[in-house]
């Protein structure tokens, strides 16, 4: 396993497959993504997208096959030793699909503070790097409240922040425009956007396919677990069948002047700004 | 009939007032099913009309005297529920305002005129009435034999509980602590006239009531009290008040009613002697009695009975109005499950005090101070709280927790509701039994402890974001782990409670009119289920979350407070006080 990995790549996973209990959540899937791109992860509710980011997080680890990071294999034991896994942790950030899951501290500056301070770093350190992450993600104002007592769009900012401000090499996002209003899907958007380059690499899960040629260089589409299809969005979102085979999209039925019942499929490609 | 504080132990009060509480509540829910009718407006004049009643004195052989208590014929009319409340109004008001029955003897009057005599009443006249036609003279000697049946067995009740005081309490001498007579003298001696004079009187009372109504309301006689007005009624009762004056037949007080000033006078003790077959009163007043018949002075007296009348009977409807009011409640609520209400009242009492931004807004006194001071402060103070063995000290710390909080602006009745009320109810389900174990004193001392402990939480909480306290903790070297855990169990509280409130309004969006009893209970079964899952899941997610940033099985937390001298000072204040309260307490 170990041995066919490149440097190019910053994860490659082959012939994963991962169940909770008895339902089967990635079922041999294999990809590989490479440094410094956006790539978004496509499919349908209960696709596996979620799953397969917990396992590049090393949050659960496969039953079979393998993953490797930078071409060290992320294995259980490995997370053993401290200095690979606070490595490992502060290289490679999880925002998860829902932020009452992510957000347990009792204030909005804790719940931003906790990733440096349990990654080792200095006082003074942490102090600058939450304000200034506060500042950017427009929530200073917010950071004596508590976290649950936010409004959904204030909370997803502040779980964003949290894992921002570690500033991490591979940001893995789980659908992260899930629930915001336009202005600051767009706002949100354009920041994680900015974020990548430098090197940077950032993931995101989305079903919303008029948003993937904004977030991402190339794509794969997951399906009952497995790798549907890849390749650059442009490609991806012409393969009507693909996306369709894929519950991506849905006939649009409508009904013409004429009065004509008219079917195509819905693929809206389009952004409206 | 109208026991006095002093004559029952406390023990045997709480019992009474125990075994009264659950018809009170079913008496409310029930009028509430009333309250479109006439029921609220009639609760009032049988309340009343049971007031009046009572200060019509009639002389009783051996020189006491007895009153009949209208019960025979409220329970007629409005049944025995509502007629339960009529009673009780009637009665409280006069211990309260009038002295006539004591504080703590509430419960013991209550039930042995209002629920005893309200049931044996109802349960008579509908064996013997049930299917005459409302004008049949059947029901007239119906309602004659209940009303004397129901104030009879009211006395028996009465005489029972008096007679049994002196075989439970007795000083170390030997002799009563409380009422002096055994059984053997109280049944007879409260039965001779209620048997007689005063049984007659409620039989009069009863029958007349009804031949009367059978001519002017007869609809009130139907059950359903729907469509009478009450007009009439109030026109005799006001013409009862007036008549009191007359009413006054007789002097002296009922057998049983004694004062302490009583027991100590020669003619009245031999006047009670003769009234209870020759037996002498100790000659001491008994020191339970003495002790407790000083606990409340009524600020009224029967003395102009006119007025006292008509004082009474304006309280009376005020009461009324308030029993209509909790009724009121109960119904708009009862749309909400127990569960439903419950979660959504502690939703919002822990959240507001969870909230930050509230306590930053309003600066009291106790808002500046510096956290960890306040909690090592109140923490020490609580100490001194649980180890003092005086309750004026105890009681110091209280008052000076309650300056504290006002000074702060925490208002009284956020107090009470949030912290008084709940605290009072869960130590007096522990304090209940304490008093029958060891005493009130013990309970005075637990329910005293207790406020007071919870008095200085609640200042802490209710001055200082909750992240403040927890942070404090920490710096005050609280193990990390124990303050993570208090805070995250805390925080999935709010998280969890929310799910449920979710769910629960899901669920009831999907089923149509009322749930019954046992459905709903299946309902909150399976929603409990669901819920305890959901929060595995949740705990197990947040796990995961942590350890994604990070989290290796330690806590960290960044405490970021500065005292001043200020704070120091006040550290100090807590602690000379603390110590203070040590040193006189113990
Ligand atoms: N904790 C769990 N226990 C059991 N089964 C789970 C659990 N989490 C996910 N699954 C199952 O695993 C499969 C993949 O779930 P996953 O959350 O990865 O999907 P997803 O692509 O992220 O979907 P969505 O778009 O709805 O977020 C689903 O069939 C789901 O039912
Ligand atoms: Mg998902």
């Amino acid at each position: 396993m170990v041995g066919i990995v490149s440097q190019a790549f910053v994860f490659e996973v082959r012939n994963v497959t991962y169940r909770y209990e008895s339902v089967a959540a990635l079922d041999g899937i294999s990809l590989s993504i490479e440094r410094g791109k956006r790539i978004a992860l496509l499919g349908a509710n209960g696709s596996g997208k979620s799953t397969l980011l917990r396992l590049l997080n090393a949050l659960h680890f496969p039953e079979s096959g393998g993953i490797a990071f930078n071409g060290q294999p992320l294995a259980r034991d490995a997370f053993d030793q401290d200095a690979f896994a606070f490595a490992f942790r502060s290289r490679v950030g999880l925002v998860f699909q829902s932020p009452e899951v992510q957000l347990f501290n009792p204030t909005v500056f804790d719940e931003v503070a906790f990733a440096p301070l349990h990654l080792g770093w200095p006082r003074t350190r942490i102090e600058a790097a939450v304000a200034e992450i506060l500042g950017k993600m427009e929530i200073a104002h917010l950071r004596d409240r508590p976290p649950h007592r936010l409004s959904g769009g204030e909370k997803k900012r502040v779980a964003l922040a949290s894992v921002l401000v570690m500033n991490p090499e591979v940001l893995l996002l789980d659908e992260p425009t899930a629930g915001l209003d336009p202005r600051s899907e767009s706002q949100i958007i354009d920041m994680l956007m900015s974020w990548g380059g430098d090197g940077r690499t950032v993931i995101t899960t989305t079903h919303d396919l008029g948003l993937v040629e904004d977030i991402a260089d190339y794509c794969f589409v997951l399906q009952a677990g497995k790798v549907a299809a890849e390749g650059l969005p442009g490609e991806v979102l012409r393969d009507v069948a693909l996306l369709e085979r894929a519950n991506l999209i849905h006939a649009h039925r409508h009904r013409h002047a004429s009065g004509v019942i008219h079917s195509h499929p819905h693929t809206h490609p389009h952004r409206h700004d | 009939m109208h026991i006095p504080d002093g004559y029952l132990s406390p023990a045997t009060c709480a019992t009474l007032y125990t075994g009264v509480v659950p018809f009170w509540w079913g008496a409310l829910r029930r009028v509430r099913r009333g309250l479109h009718t006439q029921m609220v407006p009639l609760l009032s004049v049988f309340a009343a009309f049971s007031f009046i009643i009572m200060m019509f004195n009639l002389p009783l052989p051996g020189g006491t005297t007895g009153h009949a208590v209208g019960v025979g014929i409220a329970a007629i009319v409005l049944g025995p529920w509502a007629s339960i409340l009529a009673i009780s109004v009637a009665l409280m008001i006069q211990a309260i305002f009038f002295g006539d029955g004591g504080i703590t003897a509430i419960g013991a009057n209550c039930f042995n005129m209002g629920v005893i005599g309200s049931l044996v009443a109802y349960t008579t006249y509908e064996l013997i009435s049930r299917d005459a036609p409302v004008e049949s003279p059947r029901r007239v000697w119906a309602a004659g034999l209940a009303g004397y049946l129901a104030i009879n067995f009211s006395a028996l009740a009465a005489a029972i509980e008096l007679g049994i005081q002196p075989q439970l309490y007795r000083d170390a001498t030997g002799a009563a602590l409380y009422a002096p007579y055994p059984l053997s003298i109280a049944i007879p001696a409260m039965m001779a006239g209620h048997l007689t004079v005063a049984g007659i009187a409620e039989t009069v009372v009863s029958a007349g009531v009804v031949a009367y109504l059978q001519k002017s309301q007869p609809s009130l006689l139907r059950g359903a009290a729907g469509g009478a007005t009450t007009k009439p009624l109030w026109l005799v009762l006001m013409i009862l008040a007036i008549l009191t004056p007359f009413g006054v037949l007789a002097m002296g007080s009922a057998w049983g009613e004694w004062s302490a000033g009583d027991f100590l006078h020669p003619e009245t003790r031999r006047q009670i002697a003769a009234a209870s077959g020759g037996n002498e009163l100790p000659a001491q007043v008994p020191a339970g009695l003495q002790r407790l018949a000083r606990l409340w002075t009524a600020p009224l007296r029967y003395s102009s009975q006119v007025p006292a009348a008509i004082v009474g009977m304006v309280l009376i409807i005020g009461a009324c109005w308030c029993i209509v009011l909790l009724a009121r409640r109960i119904r708009v609520r009862r749309n909400m499950s127990f569960v439903e209400r419950t979660l959504t009242s502690l939703m919002r009492a822990s959240e507001y005090a969870a909230s930050a931004e509230h306590v930053t807004e309003s600066r009291g006194l106790f808002q500046k101070i510096d956290p960890r001071v306040k909690v090592a402060g109140l923490l020490l103070l609580i100490v001194a709280v649980a180890a003092a063995r005086e309750l004026r000290v105890i009681g110091g710390i209280f008052l000076f927790a309650l300056a504290m909080a006002l000074l702060s602006g925490i208002s009284l009745r956020k107090l009470a509701a949030w912290v008084w009320m709940p605290v009072l109810l869960f130590t007096g389900l522990i304090a209940a039994p304490a008093i029958l174990v060891t005493g009130p004193r013990s309970a005075a001392f637990l329910v005293g402890r207790a406020e007071t402990a919870a008095t200085l939480v609640g200042l802490l909480v209710l001055t200082t974001p909750w992240a403040w306290v927890l942070k404090s903790l920490r710096s005050l070297r609280c193990p990390a782990v124990f303050v993570a855990i208090l805070g995250m169990t805390y925080r999935y509280i709010f998280e969890i409670m929310r799910t449920a409130l979710d769910m629960l309004e899901a669920r009831r969006s999907r089923t149509v009119g009322t749930l019954t009893p046992l459905e709903s209970r299946r309902l909150a079964a399976s929603t409990v289920g669901v819920l305890l899952n959901k929060s595995f899941q949740l705990s197990g997610d947040v796990h995961l979350a942590m350890q994604s940033r990070g989290f290796r099985g330690e806590i960290h937390v960044l405490s970021e407070f500065r005292a001043r001298t200020v704070d120091w000072c006040w550290l100090g204040l807590f602690v000379a006080l603390a110590g203070g309260a040590l040193w006189w307490g113990s």
